[in-house]
């Protein structure tokens, strides 16, 4: 048996006062906007005077908040095409690359993986001068395209992985028993990176859901979303009802989330 | 038409039996890159034949076979299949199955459904289909395991389950790239044994790749014998064992003792040779050598014998080091100058002391000769 020293001791109260720091400040401030969320005072307040449905009430009221609405609409649905863009993008991309040894393929995931990098300002300015360039006035559709761009990283990331663990002697016994290559890819193919196409579809949605630096450059009146009007409504009054909206996004989050781990080890798949 | 006649697998002739189809490799050559890995490959497969190609590491086994089946393009030379070039033809329209080392099933379908799967790409009416996959797993015994995902299958279940899958389809041609390779060695002798009966009942021409001599001699009709890139001797398993065409056939197929010598004279039809060793041989060869050519004399452990007494000619000094016993036989392990032999020889009584031996051929042997630089 391993006897802990002293020293061993102390690393391990160590990491354990690091883990706890880190938990503290990823979760600390998720906690704060719950519990503000439910104050009863008139504008943002922690800790909250008491307790009260009011700011959810005023929420989900259809007359008072339908810009919220309007947005809200914006961005899940900008969000799902996102989703659906970036992930069909990765999962051509992933496969492609999976296929190939060639040096150009590493090339190519690696411009792929640039706008993780990239400061998502700098790139919703790019975007924003690109289409006008192009004389393409605002509009949903380049909203997705921005929003793909930055979101196809992350399902590159686990369709990739998924890609990677596929035996290349599948799809040739596919082909040997005389299934050309859309039946292979449906039958074959897609079911087995499914849950690496199901995580990246996730990682997508929630990214544009959240994203503001691209949405910044690209919304406008009429694509006006989430998250560009609830900084609109913090800058004009400390409206509660910002608060709300973050705990039902969280919710949404923390539900989706749990569904995507029950289904296909989402945790697991992002970590490898 | 042609297509017809491939997919309609063996169709029984006159007498009732089963014929297969005929496979052509002509002047076969792949390179990768810069390797040439298959070098100008002419081999014929018989209908019904069973073929191995056996061969060392490395050596081009799989990419001949991955040619035949049409994952790779060959830089020159022709597949045919009953005298029609397939070369054009994608992997699934050339009447070929496949088992792969790793069966390769497909892990999200049950049993029944991976063999479906090329009847589903022909699409056969269901009714035709469902019958032909209860017929191909009741032919590989998997009739109760249909329902099976492969993960909850043993490698020896898999592995019928992989040749079901492939023999469903009615390939004219079947391919099995080292089918046995992640076997149990116990196991392997049991489904060698039922692949070998089932080729035998489809009457399928196949071609199997393996690098293990035993399982070459053991299922195939003839045996080919490949050797960086090339085919160094095609022939049944017991003449290629008996009559090898190249030293590196002697040394590869069986078990061989090499010993360099030069030739002394011509004797009858053959030489006689004076071995660096100490004795003189005389050896049957149809191969041409100059007189004082240096040669290799490769002998089976079976074909030399030890010597007692006096200091004959015909044998040569050694020295006995141990006998160990091998089921039925001994084999002498001896060592001839830098040389190290081994003998087979019967086991009768106690073996022999180790110490001074003298070696010598045995009256009907009939070892090869090779000349010295072929060795490899
Ligand atoms: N995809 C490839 N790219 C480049 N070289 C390859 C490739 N596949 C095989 N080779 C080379 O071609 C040669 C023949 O390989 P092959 O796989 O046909 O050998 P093999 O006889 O099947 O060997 P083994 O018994 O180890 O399976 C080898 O030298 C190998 O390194
Ligand atoms: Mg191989």
């Amino acid at each position: 048996m391993h006897r802990y020293t002293g020293s061993d001791r102390l690393l391990v109260l160590l990491i354990v006062a690091l883990a706890g720091i880190g938990f503290l400040i990823l979760v600390g401030p998720v906690l704060v906007v719950l519990v503000t969320s439910f104050t009863s005072s008139r504008a943002l307040r922690f800790p909250p005077p008491g307790l009260t449905l009011q700011w959810y009430r005023d929420l989900f009221d259809p007359v008072r908040s339908s810009q919220i609405h309007v947005a809200a609409g914006n961005s899940l649905l900008v969000a799902a095409l996102t989703a659906i863009v970036a992930t069909s993008l990765a999962t051509a991309a992933a496969l492609a690359i999976a296929r190939t040894r060639a040096g150009w393929a590493r090339f190519a995931e690696g411009g792929f993986m640039a706008p993780l990098v990239l400061p998502g300002i700098a790139f919703g300015l790019a975007a924003l001068m690109f289409f006008s360039w192009l004389r393409l006035p605002p509009s949903l559709a380049l909203l997705v395209a921005g929003h793909a761009m930055i979101a196809a990283p992350f399902a590159l990331r686990t369709v990739g992985a998924a890609a990677a663990g596929l035996d290349p002697a599948l799809e040739e016994s596919s082909a040997a028993l005389g299934a050309g290559p859309w039946r292979t890819f449906r039958r074959v193919t897609l079911p087995l990176i499914m849950p690496g196409v199901a995580a990246g579809a996730f990682l997508a949605f929630v990214s544009s859901l959240d994203n503001v630096p691209v949405s910044l450059f690209l919304a406008s009146a009429q694509t006006d979303m989430l998250p560009i009007r609830l900084w609109g409504m913090m800058e004009t009054a400390l409206d509660v009802r910002v608060a709300a909206a973050s705990g039902v996004l969280v919710a949404v989050a923390f539900i989706l989330l749990l569904v995507m781990d029950r289904a296909v080890g989402l945790a697991r798949r992002m970590s490898g | 038409m042609l297509d017809d006649s491939r997919s309609a697998g063996s169709a029984p002739d006159a007498a009732g039996r089963l014929r297969g189809h005929r496979l052509d490799m002509d002047g076969v050559r792949v390179r990768y890159g810069q390797t040439l890995a298959v070098r100008d490959v002419t081999l014929s497969v018989e209908p019904g034949e069973m073929l191995a190609l056996l061969g060392p590491s490395g050596c081009g086994k799989t990419t001949l076979l991955r040619t035949v089946a049409g994952f790779i393009r060959a830089e020159a030379g022709r597949v045919l299949v009953d005298g029609a070039a397939i070369d054009h033809l994608p992997p699934g329209r050339r009447g070929v199955g496949i088992v792969f080392q790793s069966y390769a099933l497909f892990p999200h379908m049950s049993a029944a459904e991976n063999v479906a799967y090329g009847l589903e790409a022909r699409r056969l009416p269901k009714a035709e289909i469902a019958r032909k996959v209860d017929a191909a797993l009741a032919a590989v015994r998997m009739e109760g395991f249909a329902d099976r995902r492969p993960r909850a299958l043993s490698g020896g279940q898999q592995q019928r389950v992989a040749l079901a899958r492939a023999l469903a389809i009615e390939p004219a041609i079947l391919l099995l790239d080292e089918p046995f390779a992640a076997l149990d060695r116990s196991l392997r002798l049991d489904l060698q044994l039922e692949i070998k009966r089932i080729q035998r009942r489809f009457g399928v021409t196949a071609v199997l790749v393996t690098h293990d001599q035993d399982e070459a001699m053991s299922m195939a009709d003839r045996m080919a014998v490949m050797n960086a890139g090339r085919v160094e001797q095609v022939g049944a398993p017991a003449e290629v064992y008996d009559r090898p065409a190249t030293a590196f056939v002697a040394g590869f197929v069986g078990t061989t003792n090499r010993l360099p010598g030069r030739i002394e004279a011509r004797d009858g039809a053959g030489y006689r040779v004076r071995l660096d060793a100490g004795a003189t041989f005389a050896v049957e060869s149809a191969r041409g050598f100059d007189i004082g050519a240096r040669v290799v004399l490769c002998a089976r452990p079976e074909q030399l014998a030890l010597r007692d007494g006096a200091d004959a000619p015909d044998a040569f000094p050694a020295r006995l080091r141990q006998s160990l016993p091998l089921g039925p036989a001994l084999i002498h392990d001896i060592e001839a100058g830098a040389a190290e032999l081994k003998l087979h020889a019967a086991r009768h009584g106690a073996p022999p002391a180790p110490g001074p031996v003298r070696v010598a051929l045995r009256p009907d042997a009939t070892p090869a000769l090779f000349p010295e630089g072929e060795t490899t």
